[in-house]
């Protein structure tokens, strides 16, 4: 019955548990940031996922000072660079837009391609 | 009309072909980078497992081998049979970083398996680490006169060690 009792006092005062308790210093506009770089961010440790989706012991402590870095008044582009320049532009998921556009316009321009070759033979034969 | 359209697919093709061997020559980018080249992060006020301080100047001076371990790090109790060989048969300093331990648990997994280092820093929070651009553990740097050399993620094992740091000795 106590067990019963400890379980459920954990599982509802676990409901008033949020992120801004683990970062105390943070106000919500902060850690909105906090959150959106720890989107943009991959976890160095993991082969996929940034670190807000991450457990790993070294994904915690790059949320903490990226925390840190918000109260320092970093800009968004200093804790990239920062982070960039420690463990390389791998660490960015956001960059790759940047890096190679090519990824992204290489499908629009075979559609766009196929779709004019298409359309032109056809109105062709029809005629 | 057909000519062109062949001509068109023909051209498809070629682009295609190349773009690919392109591809294959593109080198690897999808590792995190290592800190060669760069030096120890400044700063930090070291101890070591005894409580005593480190002189940040011995790490700076001549040539230092720093190994990150933890006595939670399955990997690192496989690298130390080779840590203690390289301390005792090729008489090579290596000094320890203890990252993210407890203390007692350190000095005991010291205890029991041997200690290769000629001391060990202790990050207990990980935030020297952390700076030094640690992912985890093991790690292993070499440093030349305060700058790091060689920067290996992983175990150190015999065959890592002849392709990747025996040059430097």
């Amino acid at each position: 019955m106590k067990n019963l009792a400890t379980f459920f006092s954990i599982f509802f005062l676990s409901f008033f548990i949020s992120s801004d308790q683990l970062y105390p210093g943070l106000d919500e506009q902060q850690l909105k940031r906090l959150n959106y770089l720890s989107d943009n961010i991959r976890c160095p440790k993991c082969s996929y996922g940034n670190i807000s989706s991450s457990n790993a012991p070294i994904s915690k402590d790059l949320k903490e000072e990226i925390a840190q870095m918000i109260l320092a008044n970093k800009t968004n582009d200093e804790i990239y660079d920062t982070m960039s320049e420690r463990y390389g532009d791998y660490i960015l998921l956001n960059d790759v837009e940047k890096r190679n556009p090519l990824i992204f316009l290489a499908p629009l321009i075979a559609l766009i391609i196929s779709i004019s070759v298409v359309t032109i033979y056809t109105i062709k034969k029809s005629k | 009309m057909k000519k062109i359209i062949v001509l068109l697919t023909a051209v498809l093709l070629i682009a295609l072909v190349w773009f690919f061997a392109l591809s294959l020559n593109v080198p690897k980018i999808s590792n995190v980078k290592t800190q060669e080249g760069k030096g120890l992060p400044s700063g930090f006020e070291l101890l070591k497992l005894n409580g005593e301080k480190v002189d940040e100047t011995e790490l700076n001076k001549g040539m230092v081998l720093l190994n990150v371990w933890a006595s939670w790090c399955i990997t690192c109790l496989v690298e130390h049979p080779f840590l203690n060989e390289l301390s005792d048969t090729y008489n090579i300093d290596v000094i320890g970083i203890n990252y993210k331990d407890k203390l007692g648990d350190a000095i005991k997994y010291l205890d029991k398996n041997g200690d290769p280092y000629i001391y060990s820093i202790h990050d207990y929070d990980g935030k020297y680490a952390l700076k030094l651009g640690v992912t985890g553990a093991p790690e292993t740097f070499l440093l030349i006169d305060g700058k790091i050399v060689k920067h290996r993620v992983g175990e150190v094992n015999q065959q890592v060690w002849d392709e990747e740091f025996s040059d430097f000795f």
